[in-house]
């Protein structure tokens, strides 16, 4: 690109910056409420903290409940990847390594699901939840967002599985590797990248779902975190200054994740956007 | 279809093992779903397994719904507006960052930040920005003498939609920039350079060189956002319910509080608006894909 002239790159200037603070200016203007009472808050919404007050997460993580939230968000997310990713890297997997009839069929069938609107299963979902008595528990919800990332997951593995050179497997079976075998000593390790690709973006997906979690959770003590926040609001919304601190409590997992694994989510989800 | 030349044959024990959990979990939490919702969508369906087969009506009720056709109305709208502003910004972002201006990784990180921030929290956010005693578009308008102006955003229902597309515009410009960026970079190197050697300007770069070369993803980009604004619910749903008097009421919101929020307790009518929505969601994918498949690809 060419460098445009001063009063053009002065024009540029201003409008990035404008920008630039419209993008993060709420996340940090919500970082610094956080740390300030809600007193503070009232008499200056946009002051700076004079004194951090960081009593406020242990007060939001013990009184606030937001630590039994916080919990269950991480057994959920945990649980569900971990299963999601299993699973869903031997289906790639398969499809990507063997030939047979029928496998065109099923990958256009799991990742053709990505687009359906979520209200077309979530009714009955429900109806299911209750008939086997997972509705309301943490379980129900796991088997859900196993589904519900199933396809994207398969989809970003399958393209990758199947740019693993056949020769390798070729070599690995004159060596007498057995299929299973392969899959765990070269699909595996050669998918590392991917697979922790994948894993990343499912945590932040999940991390932040809300719409099955309001259907299927109803009960204080199996709440996630957004959840949690949601039930902070309509209970006391008037405590501007604990709601920040709860927002922020379900932030910086994701924050931090991003700041280690940037280009890995940035690979991901331009992934499964571009092919 | 592609067929790959490498893949090999296995025994079907080995294929089953492979995809038995993939394709049990599929079947049970996604195919066998749609199908009961398709079914339930001809019941009225009562707490406490009180089923009534009850044919076409739900969907008799449906047409004859003006809730539903106005909350149709406000998705699509969505669905259009959103998607075509956030590629548009997302382009000139990602320009921007293209052309290396300085602190290009500050701002790539910044831009990309509200992506990963849940709904429940970018509407807590924009819900205190539009306050109307203290939220910063009030302010800012008083500090422009614009007192006129001033509203409460969210409870006034010629603008709360608009207010809350530019909530989600804000949420997700970050992620097309991302990835038209990505789409630049894949770009060779030559075509820039042949541009900038015949002294194109930088309206006629974007024009001619880089909006037609990276147009595919462009168009992903749109079907994409169209695919996702049809399901917007988190946002509406937090920050004003559907209201003020169903102004920003949404398929998935209205399909969410007719089966789980009022008191009908039936499953019946939501199921059918599932349906239908889910029947046109489908139809555009299937007509985008056919229009993108007859475009003749760019070459490079």
């Amino acid at each position: 690109m060419p460098a445009p002239g001063i009063a053009g790159r002065g024009a540029l200037t201003v409008a990035l910056s404008f920008y630039t603070v419209y993008a993060v200016g709420p996340m940090i203007w919500l970082a610094m409420m956080s740390l300030r009472t809600t007193q503070e808050i009232n008499l200056d919404h946009y002051g700076l903290p004079q004194v951090l007050h960081w009593w406020k997460f242990q007060a939001a993580w013990v009184n606030s409940n937001y630590g039994t939230y916080f919990w269950n968000s991480v057994w959920v997310v945990v649980a569900s990847v971990t299963a999601v990713t299993l699973i869903g890297a031997m289906a790639a997997y398969c499809l990507a390594r063997y030939r047979f009839p029928g496998n065109r069929a099923v990958l256009l069938a799991i990742f053709s699901s990505i687009i359906l609107p979520p209200q077309i299963t979530i009714i009955s979902l429900f109806q299911v939840m209750v008939e086997y008595r997972l509705f309301n528990t943490l379980t129900g919800l796991i088997l859900v967002y196993i589904g519900t990332q199933l396809p994207l997951t398969v989809y970003l593995l399958e393209s990758f599985f199947s740019r693993i050179p056949q020769d390798l497997f070729d070599a690995a079976k004159i060596d007498g590797c057995s299929d299973l075998e392969m899959f765990r000593r070269i699909g595996v390790p050669i998918g590392a990248p991917a697979i922790v690709t994948t894993v990343i973006l499912n945590f932040i997906l999940l991390w932040n779902e809300f719409l099955y979690a309001v259907v299927l959770i109803t009960d204080d003590g199996n709440r996630t975190l957004p959840l949690g926040i949601q039930k902070f609001i309509g209970d006391q919304f008037s405590d501007i200054g604990m709601v920040a601190t709860g927002a922020m409590i379900s932030i910086v997992p994701v924050i931090l994740l991003y700041f280690v694994f940037s280009e890995r989510i940035i690979q991901g989800m331009t992934a499964g956007a571009i092919k | 279809m592609r067929w790959r030349r490498s893949a090999s044959a296995a025994p079907w024990g080995t294929i089953a093992c492979f995809l038995a959990p993939a394709l049990t979990i599929y079947v049970a939490l996604t195919i066998y779903p749609i199908l009961r919702t398709i079914y339930n969508s001809f019941l009225q369906i009562r707490p406490r397994g009180r089923e009534a087969f009850v044919g076409w009506e739900n969907y008799a009720v449906l047409f004859a719904d003006p809730t539903f056709w106005r909350s149709a109305a406000h998705t699509v709208l969505w669905a259009i507006v959103a998607p075509v502003v956030d590629v548009a910004v997302g382009l000139l972002l990602a320009l921007c960052l293209y052309a290396a201006i300085p602190f290009s990784r500050f701002f790539r990180v910044a831009w990309f930040a509200p992506v990963l921030i849940s709904y429940v929290v970018v509407a807590i956010m924009w819900s205190w920005i539009y306050n109307f005693d203290w939220g910063l578009v009030n302010l800012g308008l008083a500090a422009f003498g614009l007192e006129d102006w001033r509203r409460t955003w969210l409870g006034d229902p010629n603008f709360a939609l608009a207010a809350l597309i530019v909530v989600d515009v804000w949420k997700w410009t970050g992620f097309n920039m991302i990835v038209c960026l990505a789409a630049l970079h894949a770009l060779p190197r030559e075509v820039m350079e042949a541009a900038e050697l015949d002294n194109c300007g930088w309206m006629a770069k974007l024009y001619y060189v880089a909006v037609p070369m990276i147009g595919s993803t462009l168009i992903g980009l749109l079907v994409l956002g169209f695919i996702g604004k049809m399901k917007v619910f988190d946002l509406v749903w937090i920050m004003t319910r559907g209201g003020p008097l169903w102004s920003t009421e949404t398929v998935s919101t209205y399909v969410y509080k007719r089966a789980f929020d009022w008191n009908t307790f039936d499953l019946g009518y939501p199921s059918a608006i599932a349906t239908v929505w889910f029947a046109v969601i489908l139809a555009c994918v299937i007509a985008a894909t056919a229009y993108g498949r007859r475009r003749p690809q760019l070459e490079y």
